[in-house]
């Protein structure tokens, strides 16, 4: 298998490192700017609440969210987690380097994470985009949703 | 992964499933991170307590062993807390475990806050109760290995005493705590501690607050992965000043190590700072700064809420706070805080500074924050004033009130008038 994007028809093929396994599909979401760890995300319902971010008032709850890294607390991972136990967590999530919060996060939500990815997600990857997310592989199919 | 003889042994069950459970959470976010091998900690601090995210619905039913056990180890088998592999200590609490009455807690929310407290206590962790450990004693020395759940004590006990952990997050500090040992990754490895970008200041902070803005707006030009190091003319720098500014880039920033060059003990040259790497450079002034007060509310207006005391003061913080309400009356409708450490406040009492606040009508109170105990008034008509941009970032998010930001001083002028003029 050959390294790198792969179009078959009209799909792509993000390769990286499977973190943790299982298998998502869902709409994606893509944060170009990542979420601080405290006062980011409604408990209870999974929306946006970090005032000022690009996408408050959207919600997390069972779509595959893209990000580059945690920022703001050390508490980003166990309200990830609340949401996950709430419900309304995410179904996969895909970083492109994992750093201490988002590896935490990982591994205490349990959905199915993939990392060190061979092409850069924010360039490939729209929100509404529909993923296929194997933790298993550490592969990503993305289908591009028509615009 | 390389593991020790004494590793497998745990991961073995012979010394019990909690410390399986928790060495188990370890391997799994060691192997996420790449890291080789793990190494032992000698310290913990611990966000301890029925904080807010304990208290959803999903959890509603569950005894506090069952919430630990899930919410910390992520099993649903229950887990008996005991035996803390190493020195631990509690971090800010949801509620001050004295004075909760005072900040709106009914008798059953403190009752099983302390449910939660007396099984943290049970398993040797000592109920210290502050997001400022250093202030307590908690003092890892230069290469030494702990963990801590408060951001900017991570970044502050890196930075200033050499002092090695990342801000892994709470389940892994309690795992780390219960089992011994954390991944050793990033800022527990020498290569993986220097800086990636290198900041210059052009602008000269004086006060604390000029510090916590500063820190806030270095956070917010800090791209992901970053280790900055400081340049620029820095006369007054000093630990009250570094933990504002610390406290303040952790909230805007995923910083876990800032190197000052000529102040902290590795950037005492560039080329020792960044290994002489090659490193990024950006540049903040005073435009930076002004967005950050423009960002957080610095135009004034009437207020209910005056917090001071994030991080927690230290005792000639609330000196000076005693000093500047002596004689003098908080307004009616302000809610008047000032948050300190429990160890803190005994001090404070000895030296009648709580008394000075106390008949103003404020009130010092202990081991937690306006941010962690939610307990705020909020009608949407009158302002919530903060003198940490760390407070003042998170709080906006919350409420329907305007937020401001402002210095000691004007926090405290407010509180008397009702009014946030900055400025006074």
């Amino acid at each position: 298998m050959r390294k790198g994007i792969e179009r078959k028809m009209g799909d792509i093929v993000i390769r990286g490192r499977g973190v943790i396994s299982g298998k998502a599909e869902g709409p994606a979401l893509v944060f170009k700017t990542s979420v601080q760890g405290n006062c980011a995300f409604d408990l209870e319902t999974g929306e946006i609440i970090q005032k000022g971010h690009p996408l408050e008032g959207q919600n997390i709850a069972n779509t595959i969210i893209i990000l580059e890294g945690g920022r703001g607390s050390a508490g980003w991972s166990c309200r990830l987690h609340s949401t996950v136990v709430s419900g309304v967590g995410p179904k996969a999530m895909i970083f492109p380097k994992l750093d201490s919060r988002t590896a935490a996060a990982s591994v205490v939500a349990g959905v199915p994470v993939v990392t060190d990815l061979d092409q850069n997600p924010f360039q490939v990857i729209e929100t509404g985009d529909w993923l296929k997310v194997d933790g298993d592989a550490g592969v990503i199919e993305v289908n591009k949703v028509p615009k | 992964m390389q593991m020790t003889v004494e590793e497998l042994r745990i991961l073995e069950g012979k010394e019990g499933s909690l410390k399986k459970r928790a060495l188990e959470l370890i391997v799994a976010y060691a192997e996420a991170l790449g890291a080789l091998r793990l190494c032992k900690i000698s310290k913990a601090h611990l966000y301890a307590g029925a904080h807010q995210y304990l208290r959803i619905r999903a959890l509603e039913g569950l005894d506090p062993d069952q919430i630990i056990s899930k919410m910390h180890f992520c099993s649903d088998e229950r887990m008996i807390l005991n035996d803390v592999a190493c020195f631990a200590q509690t971090d800010a609490g949801p509620m001050d475990p004295d004075q909760w009455s005072k900040l709106g807690f009914s008798f059953n929310e403190a009752t099983f806050n302390d449910l939660f407290l007396c099984r943290y206590l049970h398993a040797g962790i000592h109920l210290i109760g502050t997001c400022a450990p250093y202030l307590t004693g908690f003092i890892p020395l230069m290469g030494e290995h702990y963990v801590s759940t408060e951001s900017h004590a991570v970044t502050l006990m890196n930075s200033i005493w050499g002092a090695c952990a990342n801000a892994d997050g709470i389940e892994i500090a309690f795992c780390s705590a219960f089992c011994g040992f954390t991944p050793y990754w990033g800022n527990h490895v020498p290569e993986q501690r220097k800086a990636t970008h290198l900041i210059q200041i052009d602008w000269t902070p004086s006060s604390i607050h000029d510090w916590d803005a500063l820190g806030y707006a270095i956070g917010r030009k800090a791209p992901a992965f970053c280790t900055p190091l400081l340049t620029g003319n820095f006369p007054k720098v000093d630990i009250n000043r570094l933990r504002a500014c610390f406290a303040a880039m952790a909230a805007s920033s995923g910083v876990e190590m800032c190197h000052i060059l000529g102040h902290t003990p590795e950037a005492l040259t560039r080329e020792m700072a960044t290994g002489n790497n090659k490193v990024e450079s950006d540049v903040i002034s005073e435009k930076e700064i002004s967005e950050v007060f423009d960002l957080l509310g610095c135009r004034g207006g009437e207020v209910c809420f005056v917090s001071l005391g994030c991080p927690h003061f230290s005792i000639e913080q609330i000196k000076e706070v005693s000093q500047s309400l002596s004689g003098r009356k908080i307004h009616p409708r302000v809610e008047f805080q000032v948050w300190t450490a429990a160890a803190i406040k005994s001090i404070s009492d000895r030296c009648g500074y709580t008394d000075e606040i106390e008949k103003a009508g404020g009130n010092l109170v202990c081991g937690s924050c306006p941010l962690l105990t939610g307990k705020f008034p909020d009608d949407g008509q009158y302002g919530l004033l903060f003198d940490s941009a760390k407070q003042a970032n998170y709080v906006r998010s919350k409420v329907r009130g305007k937020v401001h930001y402002g210095t000691a001083r004007e926090c405290v002028e407010a509180a008397v008038s009702g009014v946030f003029n900055p400025g006074s």
